[in-house]
């Protein structure tokens, strides 16, 4: 015997609705995630210290078959020495084509730490930190793991996603610092060694432009994309859903999001740092 | 004993990795091809990388438009900026967006599927079967990603150089005839090879590491999480040293 059910009016119009409500709904409870792991850090720093200590460890010295090639340290180094490296292939040879390769020291001082800096941290992040995190709280999720810590009384979010936002941003300052001299030296190195100009003029160019205030905005740039960063990818791994295949869609995801939603934070920082005066002078 | 397993992993790792990139290179000429999976994984490919190519080609564009044109204004030269961005987009942007758009998207997917075909043993049920699973799923997904990585890269320094003019003529208020004059002043036909060539090998190389990975998975869930991170991390270093390297080279040709 068969059942007939007399099909709803505008099923078309009722299913656009439907995912455009369903969309909705997924910001709403992203954004609910983010603001809850932001205001739980500070009870993250004192119930659950141990752990945050165990993750900054970690994080820099990276786990598994990361920790082979060095750990997160080395994968941001190699990373910034080999963008470091295209100011002095491309920016030399380009100025050269116009006369002006004295300038190289210039490039360096002014792209590598407005540009070049910012955007390959925010990406070796997003690929290191940010999935590692992903990885491990999805595999945790399909092993119903956080229900259990949960059962057992532990506030899963704090425990999971604040810890990771704070130590992501206490590696991240040491990481900074290893991106800007990698990219500096890799510059330096090609132009004067490589491409065989004096380093007394590369020197020059290069300590008249290296401007302060742009390394510190620099450093809060990424600093803040690492925020941006820990907290897409610890809500992408958290949500993560429909077993084995569904951790590493889930990595895969927050890794395209993170990069497009740091990639829009730089510009915009940019914007509203440099936006105004420029924060530049040709006569010093 | 433990010292010398832990020194021959990666070694072994390497080996695994050439080894299978050769079996994909011998299988890809012989007959037959598997033209469904190839066309099904473009498909797949190209849905997962469009949107996110262009969500990042955006932001970077204008930034790089930004940056040259404090210092090209600071010169007086702010009719040049229209060179800037063609420098920029055509030879580091393009490329490297496609680079991190498809290793950060296509790799991470492929890799997430076919670890859980390979944790749920599908691969050895092809060897029963007598499919050889590198002609069968990895030599269609290389070319896949490669082909898509191609096509994105057009896409991608087309999108940028259209983002690029209307920042600098409609936000900087440069003029549109000064800009679309100054595109072609340092950058020619080489440039845009160089880029494309650039962009096939990216797509190539992330292919295979993400196959790689994919079939070598072990441990479960916790395991293609791992492989897909490590895909990440191997493509994005691997693919950073190819741009410099074809960089170096490449400029050789195109700048007088």
């Amino acid at each position: 015997m068969t059942a007939t059910v007399p099909s709803r009016l505008h099923p078309r119009l009722r299913s656009t609705a439907k995912s455009v409500v369903a969309e909705w709904n997924r910001i709403g409870s992203q954004a609910q995630f983010y603001v809850k792991t932001l205001t739980s850090i500070p009870d993250a720093v004192i119930n659950y210290r141990t752990e945050l200590w165990r993750l900054i460890a970690q994080m820099g010295l990276g786990s598994g078959a990361l920790a082979v090639v060095g750990g997160t340290v080395a994968i941001v180094g190699f990373l910034t020495i080999t963008t470091g490296a295209l100011v002095a292939v491309q920016g030399y040879n380009q100025l050269a084509s116009v006369g002006f390769e004295a300038l190289t020291g210039f490039a360096s001082a002014f792209f590598n730490v407005r540009l070049i800096v910012p955007g390959t941290t925010s990406v070796a992040l997003s690929a290191t930190i940010g999935a590692g995190a992903t990885a491990q709280i999805g595999a945790m999720r399909i092993n119903e793991e956080i229900d259990a810590l949960e059962v057992i009384g532990i506030r899963s979010i704090t425990y999971l996603a604040s810890t990771r936002v704070l130590a992501g941003v206490v590696v991240v300052i040491p990481l900074y610092c290893v991106a800007v001299m990698m990219a500096f030296l890799a510059a330096r190195t090609g132009t004067t060694a490589i491409y065989g100009q004096g380093s007394g003029v590369y020197d020059h160019y290069f300590g008249t432009f290296l401007n302060p205030t742009d390394l510190i905005w620099s450093f809060f740039q990424v600093v803040a994309i690492a925020v941006v960063i820990m907290l897409v990818h610890t809500y992408y791994g958290y949500n993560a859903s429909g077993g084995p295949a569904g951790v590493g869609e889930a990595v895969g995801r927050a890794v395209r999001t993170s990069m497009v939603i740091a990639a829009v934070e730089i510009a915009f920082i940019s914007l509203a740092v440099y936006g105004q005066s420029g924060n530049f002078n040709l006569a010093g | 004993m433990v010292s010398t397993y832990l020194g021959g992993k990666p070694v072994r790792a390497m080996g695994g990795f050439f080894a299978m990139s050769l079996d994909t290179f011998v299988q890809m000429v012989k007959p037959p091809f598997a033209w469904k999976e190839y066309i099904l994984q473009s498909w797949f490919v190209a849905r997962v990388s469009v949107l996110p190519a262009l969500m990042l080609t955006m932001p970077y564009s204008v930034l790089l438009v930004f940056t040259f044109n404090v210092l090209l204004t600071e010169f007086g030269a702010s009719d040049f900026s229209g060179t800037g961005a063609a420098i920029g987009t055509v030879n580091q942007i393009g490329p490297i967006v496609t680079v991190l758009v498809v290793s950060g998207a296509g790799a991470t997917a492929m890799c997430a599927d076919l670890g859980a075909r390979t944790i749920r043993d599908e691969l050895d049920a092809l060897r029963v079967m007598g499919i050889n699973p590198i002609q069968a799923l990895v030599v269609p997904r290389v070319l896949a990603a490669t082909t898509v990585a191609l096509a994105l890269s057009a896409t991608v320094i087309l999108v940028g150089l259209s983002g690029a003019f209307f920042f600098c003529v409609y936000v900087q208020h440069v003029s549109p005839g000064a800009f679309v004059a100054g595109l072609t002043l340092l950058t020619g036909m080489a440039d845009v090879i160089v880029s494309l060539v650039k962009a096939t090998l990216f797509g190539m190389a992330a292919g295979l590491i993400a196959c790689y990975k994919g079939i070598s998975v072990g441990g479960g869930p916790a395991g293609v999480g791992n492989a897909v991170n490590e895909t990440v991390v191997f493509t994005f270093m691997v693919l950073f040293a190819i741009n410099i390297i074809v960089t170096a080279v490449g400029i050789q040709f195109t700048v007088q």
